[in-house]
């Protein structure tokens, strides 16, 4: 009966044209073929290809990365790419590090950045308080620019922050920030020297480089506790021209 | 059926100027919809005044009474269009009554100078005179023309004073507005002393001043709010808007954040706000593109990050036109953004590399470095500041001399690109005034 039971369906699947639903896996998700209302595109193809379309929206995703390792300029080139969409963006730059010449060279149209800068310093000395209190200032600014709702992309940089700064930090900070992000068209991205936090469904890009003597990057990308992602390292190799 | 009247206030025999108040408050007691033409000539819409006086011949014998008990020595006259009545109050004391479509007859008989005045004056041409060599002297004769053998000679002015030698209306009347001020004040029994009370205050205010912007398409451009406190001092603050909002809760929640940052010196009690109006923004969405958040979101949520960093850290960065290492500027945010322009989803390029400038990290307060160098060239870069690796350099690029603003204690560097052993890349440079090295900035 039951061989007889699987005909039956399988002829009822071929009647209704549905008999290759169950057993055909769901075609590749061609490259670049994806919805910007779901992702935000970093504007790097390899990279885009690899996060199937590029750092999720209504998520918090991070990019983690040593010195010079190639992370400033990913975030200006996911800038420039989301001006060119005709995006708002927003830079909550803690440690006041944003550099206008190369943003500008990067192609960001900085007109459409809404540039927020820190008072975080990274001697603070005796002043270790002020420190404390310049980073909680950054995290409500960047929670009003998330409350607020009208940027696509939003990056919090705080690379080169003091670690014992960020480990002052309530630990439910981060939470507040996924819960804020969630379900809306933002795509949060933290910019930091170690993983911080992050969104279940967003991502971790660790990026490890090395500087060509200020001629170009070798970027190695690795997408970690990504859901249905290739763990895989992903090796990007781009080419840099210096300002 | 439209009906107009016009008043002229002939010149005076002493040579004094009409007072154009006078005619404007006459024509206001008749009707709303009154458009003034100079100084001395007012023309107002009596449509349905005849229900009130009759017929417009006693309409104009009340209008010609009316100016007696003011002390005006007007010129009335009635008429189906309103060039018409201008023309027949400029030409006669009247009362001067036209049934509708007798206008041109009515003008017929008058001079061609009965329109000077009337039409826009062209500085290539004497129509006046043209038109009398042509042997033309009444605007009879003058509308009896073919139009299109005028309109070849003296072009489309020459139509349109043959229009109103007809009695043809070419454009409606425009009716003047009163210049309406939106302002709104409070007087409190008992002082207010902190923020909170007053957000009461300003809701109250606001709201009917909202109404009022949204009843005539209008918005707020500036919203003054001036608190008179207590020891009699006038607390006065004045909130440029960077496009027209009126919003109640948005211009009150901007006003409390304004006031935050400038609190009044003592309790209030009395509250006034004027708002400076400004028209209202006609927006048209797309289906196929993110819409731009409102104004008034960007406003507030500028707002809130000012009283929270401070205005001077946040807006919109500008590159100045200077060589001097890390300049820049910060520009106010725009708010005003119309909808996104959709962009075509262009496909990738085959080959994955891509042209990306490799960006620095300014260091604002350059970081005090060690350099040993070798030859000229730097061979060790160190420093005491956390953060900041150092090690012995690997590669390095320079030196590049850069210098200006010496009139104004500027920079005089010799600048290094330097790749360290560790990895890290920097962008450094040695103060050729003051002597010592610095880390500029982090190429990232």
């Amino acid at each position: 009966m039951p061989a007889l039971a699987r005909a039956d369906l399988e002829a009822l699947l071929r009647t209704k044209q549905l008999d290759r639903t169950l057993t055909t896996p769901a075609p590749a998700e061609l490259p670049h073929l994806h919805d910007d209302f779901a992702v935000a595109p970093a504007g790097v193809p390899a990279l885009d290809t690899a996060l199937a379309g590029g750092f999720p929206r209504g998520q918090l995703s991070e990019i983690v990365g040593s010195p010079s390792s190639g992370r400033t300029s990913l975030v200006l080139h996911m800038l420039a790419a989301a001006t060119a969409r005709g995006e708002l963006v927003a830079l909550v730059d803690a440690l006041d590090r944003f550099d206008v010449a190369s943003g500008a060279a990067a192609g960001t149209d900085v007109d459409r950045l809404l540039w927020i800068r820190g008072r975080v310093i990274e001697r603070p000395g005796p002043c270790r308080e002020a420190n404390h209190r310049a980073l909680e200032q950054a995290v409500q600014a960047l929670a009003l620019v998330l409350h607020s709702g009208v940027f696509g992309l939003v990056i919090f940089d705080i690379a080169d922050a003091p670690p014992q700064t960020l480990r002052r930090l309530s630990f439910t900070t981060w939470l507040r920030v996924q819960r804020m992000v969630e379900g809306g068209h933002t795509a949060c991205v933290l910019v930091g020297a170690e993983h911080l936090a992050r969104s279940s469904a967003g991502l971790t890009l660790q990026v490890k480089g090395g500087m060509r003597a200020f001629a170009g990057f070798d970027m190695e990308a690795r997408i970690i506790r990504a859901r249905d992602r290739d763990h895989e390292p992903l090796c990007v190799s781009v080419s840099a021209t210096c300002v | 059926m439209n009906r107009f009247a016009c008043l002229y206030l002939p010149p005076a025999s002493d040579g004094s100027l009409p007072n154009p108040a006078q005619l404007l408050d006459m024509a206001d007691a008749y009707s709303p919809r009154a458009e003034q033409v100079g100084n001395d000539l007012v023309v107002f819409d009596i449509k349905g005044l005849a229900r009130m006086f009759g017929t417009a011949e006693a309409i104009g014998a009340a209008l010609r009474r009316d100016a007696v008990t003011r002390g005006i020595e007007a010129h009335v006259a009635i008429a189906g269009t309103r060039v018409a009545a201008l023309v027949l109050a400029r030409a006669r004391p009247g009362p001067t009554i036209v049934a509708p479509g007798d206008e041109a007859a009515a003008l017929a008989p008058l001079p061609i100078e009965a329109l000077e005045r009337l039409v826009p004056s062209d500085p290539l041409h004497d129509f006046t005179r043209i038109l009398t060599s042509w042997g033309v002297r009444t605007l009879g004769e003058l509308a009896a023309m073919p139009s299109a053998d005028l309109a070849a000679r003296l072009g489309q002015t020459g139509r349109l004073w043959q229009a109103m030698a007809r009695g043809e209306d070419r454009r409606p009347l425009v009716p003047r507005r009163p210049e309406e001020r939106f302002e709104a004040s409070l007087d409190l029994d008992w002082p207010i002393d902190g923020l909170e009370p007053l957000s009461f205050v300003l809701t109250r205010l606001l709201e009917p001043l909202a109404l009022q912007l949204e009843r005539r398409d209008r918005g707020a451009a500036v919203v003054h709010v001036v608190l008179r406190l207590v020891s009699r001092e006038i607390h006065q603050r004045s909130l440029q808007l960077p496009s027209p909002i009126r919003d109640a809760r948005t211009l009150r929640t901007l006003a409390l954040l304004d006031l935050e940052s400038h609190p009044p010196a003592a309790a209030i009690d009395r509250v006034t706000i004027v708002i400076d109006p400004t028209p209202g923004r006609v927006l048209q969405h797309t289906l196929f593109a993110h819409a731009h958040p409102k104004p008034e979101s960007l406003s507030t949520l500028l707002a809130r990050l000012g009283a929270l960093m401070g205005s001077d850290r946040i807006g919109a960065p500008a590159a100045l036109d200077t060589d001097r290492p890390g300049a820049f500027a910060m520009r106010p945010f725009r708010t005003d953004w119309s909808v996104a322009p959709s962009h075509p989803r262009t496909s990738a390029p085959s080959h994955p590399r891509v042209c990306v400038v490799s960006a620095l990290r300014r260091c604002r307060h350059p970081v005090p470095a060690r350099v040993a160098l070798q030859d000229g060239r730097p061979v060790r870069v160190t420093t005491e500041r956390s953060g900041f690796e150092g090690g012995g350099v690997r590669t390095c690029t320079g030196p590049w001399r850069t210098s200006g603003d010496w009139w104004t204690r500027g920079w005089n560097h010799h600048e290094w690109d330097v790749e360290l052993s560790t990895g890290v890349a920097y962008r450094i440079f040695h103060d050729r005034d003051r002597g010592g090295w610095f880390i500029d900035a982090i190429a990232d």
